[in-house]
């Protein structure tokens, strides 16, 4: 049973699996991680024969699998989704990174843009982390009322300028097509969160935006985000809508892309072509176990409780059980 | 030719010509999945153009490197019996077997911004996260053996009573080197450096550990396979295949007439 699963995941997931296997010995599950993008398109661009589907935003899987039709059955490549799981979003640093005895949750931005300061982003055209990173700067400029916040961290640092729009309460940004950063950039963009992590370790990237279940089990130092910028509190989804980062273009036709500023949902489904569904649905069945859930604990990343499933109907009848219908307005 | 030698030569083509297929079969499958239209527009695409350049200028700094270090290096190790040659061989083949995102996550740690040595660099301005330095150790690294090994080789062929007639009419060793050995060991130290260049020219792994940008035409090909899927990188790899066979078959023909008329 081949699971493809959201970089964040790696950890959690990796208990889980061993968990799984020792109490369905004859199931031998293979996992691979990547950004939340990849991981989908995994399925919906290169037709790979996926059992599990696991990405760090929920939102992704309607649009970008419910929206897509299997070529080979007609049907589109998922029909359902199970927010499982949320995470809140924060910058990972060492004790050696510079400015480390300074930084703090009010003064982050100012450090952060300091040109002798490598920051790790993940790009946002893959990554969930990424783009979220970005929504942060541009909830920033409202939350501090500073208006440069985000001018300051990202003009000129990329050969190819992300676009920065407000209109009506709704702050836009747009990512160019081509991101590579500009030469003297004290931006790193690597494809995967892992890899930011990598770099802060060997000292190359002295701040990195990471979820806080990754910087826990990392045992990294943490910058607490306030609760209106980290994506992870329900009372702020409002607040959150207020920021949306479009893919400023048209290269495929299966992926709509744009992000809308919400809670931070990790979103896991099956695929319509798994070649092992009835195995899949026992590994997500597992998840949201007793035993599935007190491995995510411990992993720093809790399930909702309870746990809600988007299109409810669509469900296999045993994750119904384990599941309410999200609400739909 | 006699039944069985009839029969031997035939198995062996038949074995070897599969192999060929291997290698021609995919090569030819980017050719004919790749439109026209799109291979064109990947001539004009200036990334590609750029990360063309920068990784071929890249692989050539990481040869040249190599020429100063590796052919001195490649002439004692086939002139001098000595204690720990056989350690040092193995220290030169080490990259070879070493996985390449491990070589990457090692030299992170020597010329990483913190490491060894790029903790005294990066005060001078010098990088090579995020650098073309970081690309040129990478290559380097993974590809030096290629040059060292093809040298030592070819210095092995020069007869070693040549230099001993050049000292006994009272050349120096280092005239002995350059007048004698080198003029009759040059092809084959160019034909490790053609082939240093070129693997250094398809290195991703270690490279994309240091350097993710600038992006070396490798790591474009991935990053538009991962983020725009197969169409989008098929026009890049087909041209890198072509410019690549292109620049070797003309280099090779260059430099090793002797080896081609065989």
């Amino acid at each position: 049973m081949i699971v493809f699963a959201a970089g964040s995941l790696i950890i959690p997931f990796g208990d889980l699996q061993k968990a799984f296997e020792s109490k369905y010995p004859n199931i031998d599950v293979r996992a691979q991680y990547h950004g939340s993008i990849q991981v989908i398109r995994q399925v919906t661009d290169l037709h790979l024969p996926i059992d599990v589907i696991a990405t760090a935003d929920a939102s992704l899987v309607p649009s970008l699998m419910y929206a897509v039709n299997d070529p080979d059955t007609g049907k589109p490549y998922a029909s359902w989704d199970i927010r499982f799981a949320t995470n809140h979003l924060a910058i990972a640093y060492r004790p050696e990174s510079k400015y480390a005895s300074q930084i703090n949750a009010d003064n982050w931005y100012t450090i952060l843009s300091r040109p002798d300061v490598k920051v790790g982003i993940t790009d946002p055209r893959f990554d969930a982390a990424g783009y979220r990173a970005l929504m942060v700067f541009a909830l920033a400029q409202q939350y501090y009322h500073q208006p440069t916040i985000f001018s300051n961290m990202f003009k000129g640092k990329f050969s190819f300028p992300l676009g920065y729009f407000y209109e009506d309460g709704l702050t836009t940004i747009t990512v160019p097509e081509i991101v590579e950063t500009a030469p003297g950039s004290n931006i790193i963009v690597r494809g995967a969160s892992m890899e930011e992590i990598a770099l802060l370790q060997s000292g190359d990237v002295d701040y990195t935006f990471e979820y806080e279940s990754v910087i826990l089990q990392q045992g990294l130092q943490m910058v607490h985000l306030p609760d209106a910028l980290n994506l992870g509190e329900a009372t702020y989804d409002q607040t959150y809508h207020q920021v949306e980062v479009d893919l400023n273009y048209q290269r495929f036709a299966t992926v709509k892309p744009q992000f809308v500023g919400e809670r931070i949902a990790y979103g896991i489904t099956i695929p319509s072509n798994a070649p092992h569904p009835d195995a899949a649905a026992e590994f997500i069945s597992f998840l949201l176990s007793p035993q599935g859930r007190a491995i995510m604990q411990a992993n720093h990343q809790p399930l909702f409780n309870p746990v809600t499933a988007d299109q409810y109907s669509n469900l296999p009848a045993t994750l119904q059980t384990l599941c309410k219908p999200a609400y739909t307005p | 030719m006699n039944h069985k030698n009839w029969f031997f030569n035939a198995l062996f083509s038949l074995a070897g010509g599969l192999l060929v297929i291997f290698v021609i079969l995919p090569l030819f499958s980017t050719l004919l999945a790749t439109t026209p239209a799109a291979f064109l527009m990947s001539f004009s695409d200036p990334e590609v153009l750029h990360s063309i350049g920068l990784t071929f200028g890249a692989a050539a700094i990481a040869t040249s490197l190599a020429l100063v270090t590796g052919v001195p290096l490649a002439y004692l190790l086939a002139r001098h019996r000595f204690r720990g040659k056989r350690l040092l061989e193995a220290i030169i083949n080490l990259p070879v077997v070493i996985p390449h995102t491990a070589a990457g996550v090692a030299l992170l740690l020597v010329f990483g911004r913190r490491g060894l040595i790029g903790q005294w660099l990066s005060p001078l301005g010098i990088a090579f996260t995020d650098n073309i330095g970081g690309i040129v150790v990478a290559m380097l690294f993974v590809s030096l053996p290629f040059l060292v090994n093809l040298s030592r080789e070819a210095f092995a062929m020069v007869d070693e009573e040549l230099e001993r007639v050049a000292f006994t009419d009272g050349a120096s060793q280092s005239q002995a080197f350059w007048h004698i050995t080198l003029p009759l060991a040059w092809r084959g130290v160019l034909g490790g450096a053609v082939m240093m260049w070129a693997r250094g020219i398809s290195e991703f792994g270690a490279v994309v550990i240091l350097a993710y940008n600038p992006k070396i035409a490798p790591v474009l090909v991935f990053e538009r396979f991962e983020g725009f899927g197969l169409n989008a990188a098929e026009p890049i790899a087909l041209l890198l295949i072509l410019v690549a066979l292109v620049v070797f078959i003309l280099l090779r023909l260059a430099l090793m007439p002797e080896k081609a008329q065989d």
